[in-house]
């Protein structure tokens, strides 16, 4: 049965217990609420899937869901319809998530539900036409949402390749993509022994886990092979465009949740753009009125991490706002102020209790923490690590690793010099 | 939960709901004014106002404002549509006291010139940027084609060239007119001391004076008209069709709710088996507004141009089954659930909870339990829909497009 990590110290507690078919179950219990919020992780994201099938993940989460186990497509709508689930499929570098919220009381039909959607989904061919449609379309719409465009390039000049690869998609390879090579890579990528489920809010773990262990029986898998990584694509990336603004989106290097600085980075990231007293605000939008949008913001993937900064202008401004944003990044390290610090602190431990608040972000923390630490990180362990940062520590975490190379990308009707 | 409130009296309503067992308090304060407020020549100015209210007090510079904020670690913002400016702040409940402080201050703003030209420069940024925005672009349009002649079309953003003529004087004028206490909301919800609040709140704003701030209520049976715009450099068709509905105090609006669900939920809505299943669309989505004495019911759709004549078939095809056989028991049994834990989630957090809060006393001057409108959910029937669908008739529609040119 499972086993209970109940944490003294704190007070959330984790539920863990691990299936025979390797998938990890994790949940939070919260006493406050009435809804529950699940997700599945699997192991099927834009970065692990084979080379020449970019964009097959979007197929597949809309695809699975076009009818499963005796459920045709429109009764499997309706049957989660009827739920009251609010869904939420998303694309990620290393994983396809299927979430939902819901009432509690709901739970169990759901998760049988999702059992069928990820175990028997129908898969037939006439409804891959349309999930694969529907997929093309979405690349095409990027086009006209340049904001979301140019982070999605973004993410593609920055990571060594294929961690970025849009999880949008490339319409030449959508087009190549057929209904058999996207079954073969369900079956391989649906690897139960590398799923995790998390669970947050009002429910019985032993429930939960005993349904689980039933509706997910089996042998452990055959973990997926290790991907290769190749170098990232390039420093500046200018795509030309009719826009009304020059949308410019810029990266750089920073480290891991693994790393023992991680936390000296986040407090670096918040002086930077973590209110409207922070940096980047203050230069750009405060003092110059150069843009509307400006934020940076931590970007982690397992084994990589940036810092990713987005800002629209309109060309006329657009150098100048370019400039003024690399050279606050590279002014954190000539030191921050006390001050600094503190709102960076009380602004980090604030968001996440306020998250901690919501049984879908907790959720996906939990199941984030997991996959790239292996354990879940409880709020006290956060805090208090947030609270042992000081002005030395990030400063020289700074000076330490300076940044280097800026990867920009720019969407609009005018080239910057980078 | 306990309910809460006090009217001061110059007219400023307070209220509150308690609830102990959370972790975070949010503070809001409800201004009933926006663009349907302004005049043509000030048009922008509500939004632009808001911006403004954060540039500080005579006391207080832009900068001390975001520092005061960010040392409570708030998460905390402002927005502007046609009929509300709210400011708002979530916070853990050791701060709200401070907060509460800040936010009273700001609401009565220095509104000094250099501040106010520099901020012209990010006003005209954020047009600029959702002019980049097509999805947004032809709600702003069609919105201001449906109320053609109603102050309701009138732009939240303004125009480049409002926005250019707008004076600094003609801002204090309209906030001296507007920002009156008679016209405000102070609403609190989450894990708070209501004692302390009031005694917060009570001193400062007790001498603010009372303004007539009226507004004018007509209802907008829409123009019905149709316009299609082309865009150099558009990929695809941006569709938005705007029909009337009903207030923000009308008991009906929960059937006009439960009637955008049937239509156009993003999943398993008429408008999703019928368009966005099939990839005739990528998105179909339908809502309904009840706003301040009249309302709207707006579906935004994005198809490729080659699927636009099609689609717009379907859609009236639609409308034609809803106007012959209203929705089925089984559509509004879903439409109900998913309302409900729609409900549920939102407002299990205190900043989700206050916004239901500040705008029920805003429009109907009453407090709503959570379980009051859960029980109005419930106990609409196919009946209530079929009445709302024969009234507004949503198949007769204001139509805007924006999309690709066409192939000559």
């Amino acid at each position: 049965m499972p086993e209970k990590h109940v944490r003294e110290y704190m007070a959330e507690r984790l539920d863990k217990h691990i299936l025979d078919s390797g998938m990890v179950v994790l949940g939070e219990p919260m006493d406050a609420v009435e809804s529950v919020a699940f997700n599945f992780m699997l192991p099927a994201g834009a970065a692990v899937l084979p080379e020449g099938c970019c964009g097959a993940a979007g197929v597949i989460s809309d695809w699975i869901f076009r009818g499963a186990g005796d459920m045709s497509n429109r009764q499997l709508g309706d049957a989660l319809d009827g739920l009251g689930l609010h869904r939420s499929e998303s694309v990620g570098s290393a994983h396809i998530s299927l979430g939902a919220a819901l009432e509690a009381s709901n739970l169990t039909e759901a998760l049988n539900l999702y059992a069928d959607i990820i175990l028997r989904p129908s898969l037939q061919a006439d409804q891959f036409a349309p999930a694969r449609q529907l997929a093309i379309d979405g690349v095409y719409s990027l086009d006209d949402d340049p904001r979301q465009k140019v982070m999605v390039k973004l993410r593609e000049q920055f990571y060594p390749h294929p961690l970025g690869r849009s999880t949008v998609g490339n319409v030449a390879e959508l087009e190549s993509l057929t209904a058999e090579n996207t079954r073969t890579i369900v079956k391989n990528n649906f690897n139960l022994s590398q799923t995790i489920f998390a669970v947050a809010g009002k429910y019985d773990f032993d429930d939960v886990c005993r349904q689980l262990e039933k509706l997910f029986a089996g042998r452990r898998q055959k973990p997926l092979p290790e991907i290769e990584l190749r170098p990232k694509a390039g420093e500046y990336t200018h795509i030309d465009d009719q826009s009304a603004q020059v949308h410019i989106g810029l990266m750089t290097d920073s480290v891991t949740l693994t790393d023992e600085d991680y936390y000296n980075a986040r407090v670096a990231v918040s002086v930077l753009s973590g209110g409207m007293s922070a940096r980047l605000f203050t230069e750009v939008r405060e003092k110059r009125g150069l843009c509307y949008a400006i934020a940076a913001r931590y970007h982690s993937l397992k084994d990589a991490a940036g810092i990713m900064c987005y800002a629209g202008t309109t060309p006329d401004n657009a150098q100048q706002t370019l400039d003024v944003i690399v050279a606050e990044f590279n002014r954190l390290a000539d030191g921050i102020s006390d001050d600094e610090l503190a709102r960076a602190k009380v602004g980090l431990k604030s968001a996440l209790i306020l998250q901690s608040e919501s049984s879908s972000s907790r959720a996906g923390a939990i199941g984030g923490d997991y996959y790239i630490l292996g354990r879940v990180r409880s709020l006290d362990e956060i805090k208090d690590a947030v609270e042992a940062t000081t002005v030395d520590s990030v400063v020289g975490f700074l000076r330490n690793n300076r940044f280097g190379d800026f990867t920009v990308v720019t969407i609009g009707p005018k080239k910057l010099s980078v | 939960m306990e309910f809460k409130q006090k009217m001061l009296d110059n007219g400023l309503s307070v209220i509150g709901e308690v609830n102990a067992s959370a972790k975070s308090a949010a503070i809001g304060f409800f201004v009933k004014t926006g663009s349907r407020d302004e005049t043509e020549q000030i048009n922008g100015v509500s939004h632009y106002l808001e911006h403004m209210l954060f540039k500080g007090t005579e006391k207080l510079s832009a900068l001390d404002v975001n520092e005061a904020f960010d040392r409570t670690g708030a998460q905390f913002n402002a927005f502007t549509s046609e009929e509300n400016t709210v400011f708002y702040a979530a916070v853990l409940p050791e701060y709200l006291a401070e907060v509460t402080k800040l936010w009273i201050e700001l609401m009565r703003p220095a509104l000094r010139d250099d501040d106010f030209n520099m901020e012209k420069n990010v006003i005209k940024e954020e047009i600029a940027m959702y002019k980049d925005l097509p999805s947004f672009d032809v709600m702003e349009r069609c919105r201001s084609l449906h109320f053609d002649g109603h102050s309701c079309a009138r732009s939240v953003l303004g125009s480049v060239e409002s926005i250019d003529s707008l004076t600094a004087d003609q801002m204090r004028e309209y906030f001296a007119g507007r920002y009156a206490p008679n016209n405000m909301v102070v609403a609190c919800a989450g894990d708070f001391d209501w004692r302390q609040v009031c005694s917060i709140v009570e001193e400062p704003c007790g001498k603010w004076l009372q303004q007539a701030a009226a507004r004018n209520l007509q209802h907008c049976p829409g123009s019905k008209k149709s316009k299609r715009l082309e865009k150099a450099g558009l990929a695809r068709e941006h569709i938005c069709l705007m029909s009337p509905g009903m207030p923000a105090q009308d008991e009906r609006r929960f059937a006009g709710s439960l009637l955008a669900v049937v239509v156009g939920d993003d999943v398993g809505s008429r408008f999703f088996w019928e368009l966005v299943d099939k990839a005739l669309a990528e998105e179909a989505a339908m809502q309904f507004a009840a706003m301040d004495g009249t309302g709207a019911f707006c579906s935004y759709i994005r198809c490729g141009s080659e699927n636009l004549s099609q689609v717009l078939d379907i859609v009236r095809g639609v409308f034609k089954s809803l106007a012959d056989d209203g929705v089925t028991e089984d559509e509004l049994r879903k439409a109900k659930n998913k309302i409900l834990s729609a409900l549920v989630i939102k407002n299990e957090l205190p900043m989700g909870r206050l916004v239901d809060l500040g705008f029920n006393w805003t429009y109907l001057k009453q407090y709503r339990t959570i379980e009051d409108d859960v029980e109005a959910i419930k106990a609409v029937t196919v009946d209530d829909v079929r009445a709302v669908i024969r009234q507004y008739n949503p198949g007769e529609f204001t139509q805007f497009s924006i999309g690709p040119a066409k192939p000559s």
